[in-house]
């Protein structure tokens, strides 16, 4: 038995021998040859606003499902990862939607143009044709295939920005004026009677107006509690908890939570998950403030505490 | 006031209100069953004196009404009011709700006891008026909710500014309208 034993492992180490030097023998046979890496001086993160141009769309009043009216400027940002020789490589990031980018490097006298195409696979895929000059890289994006959601053109100006993480940032009051979240409205049935007796039905838009309280509370820094968030509305947790994920430069897809932080400067969306980055006092706030928000939709306006 | 009783059946301490109530359950290992004393109680005590006022002196509803005017009487003053008085300590919205809180449990304590001991004495007028009132106070469950829709309704305010106005507007309009009842009786009578 023992000898049996002993003739196994034998056996088994001269396999693992003879795979290893199959192995060596193989590796390094060819001499691949290394892309020469180029104008570093574009990597990173570039980013702008996407304008849409509505002169490029022609609205078919006709038929209810062309929104593309509806379409408006979102915040851009544009990744460069490589460039080899004259390929270019890198990501794009709009509301939420991350695309990988692969395009062209060409060199006309003193200027760089650049073509960056999304992989064609989504419906809101197409083309950025870029100049880079004094800084920026501007030019066009224009979609592969039209349809009635997209303006099919969109002009943008992107410039070089750090993504920096600083738990500090804190939402801009720019905004002061604009604390409206005018995406999602509440719709009201109210009834009027007019002079002549009769009755008229309409619906009424009620819009969700946030607090001051949102300027102040810092999720990121501060260990909150249940007694400072009380007295907060749905809206004002729903902004102090997302400011979080803007801070780590979450891309958000909604538009009602975009507009928010599309105001403020520090705001570079990069990335569609940053759960991986988020500290744990971090953790902990979302965890209450997501408590507070179930409460506050459950409870705010109906029968009971 | 079922439907939102059983909210909080199954027994779970991050139930309904209790999600802005963890600081109280952490910190004050008592606060969750003193909680479930009053949920658990509460709706019974409003059942148990609805009852009360339906009482046409046959011998069937006297029975009723002695039974279930003794389950009010010891579910009150052993659970629901001492835990709302406890509760109120600590209610949301701070100072002036917790005042308000405190001084509604405070009464209606107060009020049922005093009922009893009229009953005792044979006293049925005042036992009449010192029921009524403490009815209207045990009312305040549901016409402070009441509210809380109507002003949410009228003014989006934020919560807690809400709550403090719901925790006054609960019971004292419930308690002028009676005296106005028991004034309108006493007026009838002589």
């Amino acid at each position: 038995m023992k000898q049996l034993l002993l003739a196994a492992c034998l056996l088994t180490l001269m396999i693992s021998c003879k795979k290893e030097d199959e192995m060596k023998n193989k590796a390094p046979l060819a001499y691949v040859e290394v892309p020469k890496e180029s104008h570093k001086e574009l990597y990173g993160l570039w980013t702008g606003t996407l304008q849409p141009e509505y002169d490029s769309y022609v609205r078919n009043e006709d038929d209810t499902t062309d929104t593309g009216y509806e379409d408006g400027p979102k915040k851009i940002t544009i990744k460069i990862n490589r460039i080899h020789n004259d390929s270019i490589f890198g990501q794009s990031i709009v509301g939420g939607n991350q695309r990988p980018l692969k395009g062209i490097l060409t060199k006309m006298g003193a200027n760089l143009f650049v073509t960056l195409d999304e992989p064609g696979k989504a419906k809101d895929d197409g083309r950025f044709e870029l100049s880079f000059t004094n800084d920026t890289l501007h030019g066009s994006w224009i979609i592969y295939k039209p349809n009635k959601k997209i303006i099919p053109k969109k002009k943008l100006k992107l410039v070089q920005k750090q993504f920096v993480y600083n738990p500090h940032f804190m939402l801009s009051k720019e905004l002061d004026d604009a604390i409206v979240e005018w995406d999602t409205p509440l719709q009201r049935q109210d009834t009027v009677t007019d002079e002549d007796g009769e009755e008229h039905i309409y619906l009424e838009d009620i819009y969700r107006v946030a607090s001051d309280e949102i300027f102040h509370i810092n999720a990121s820094t501060d260990t909150l509690t249940e007694e400072s968030l009380k007295n907060l509305r749905k809206l004002d947790l729903e902004i102090v908890r997302n400011c979080v994920f803007a801070r780590h430069g979450y891309s958000f897809k909604k538009s009602s939570l975009r507009y928010f932080f599309e105001f403020s400067d520090w705001y570079v969306p990069v990335s569609n998950n940053v759960d991986k980055d988020l500290t744990v006092l971090e953790k902990q706030n979302i965890a209450l403030l997501k408590r507070m928000e179930e409460y506050a939709t459950d409870h705010y306006d109906t029968f009971g505490r | 006031m079922l439907r939102i009783t059983l909210y909080y059946v199954p027994y779970s301490t991050t139930a309904s209100f209790l999600k802005i109530k963890q600081t109280e359950i952490e910190t004050l290992p008592e606060y969750r069953y003193i909680f479930y004393a009053h949920v658990y109680t509460s709706i019974f005590v409003l059942l148990f004196g609805f009852l009360q006022f339906f009482n046409n002196h046959s011998k069937t509803w006297r029975l009723i009404h002695r039974f279930s005017g003794y389950q009010y009487a010891f579910l009150l003053l052993a659970f629901a009011a001492p835990s709302g008085l406890y509760m109120g300590f600590y209610a949301n919205g701070g100072l002036w709700s917790k005042v308000s809180f405190t001084i509604l449990s405070l009464l209606w304590w107060l009020s049922t006891f005093i009922a009893m001991q009229k009953i005792k004495k044979r006293e049925f007028a005042s036992h009449r008026n010192w029921m009524i009132r403490s009815y209207s106070l045990c009312l305040s469950a549901i016409t402070l909710r009441i509210w809380k829709v109507v002003l949410v309704y009228f003014f989006q305010m934020p919560p807690m500014d809400n709550y403090q106005i719901i925790a006054w507007l609960g019971w004292i309009p419930n308690l002028l309208i009676a005296e106005l009842i028991i004034y309108n009786q006493s007026k009838i009578k002589t």
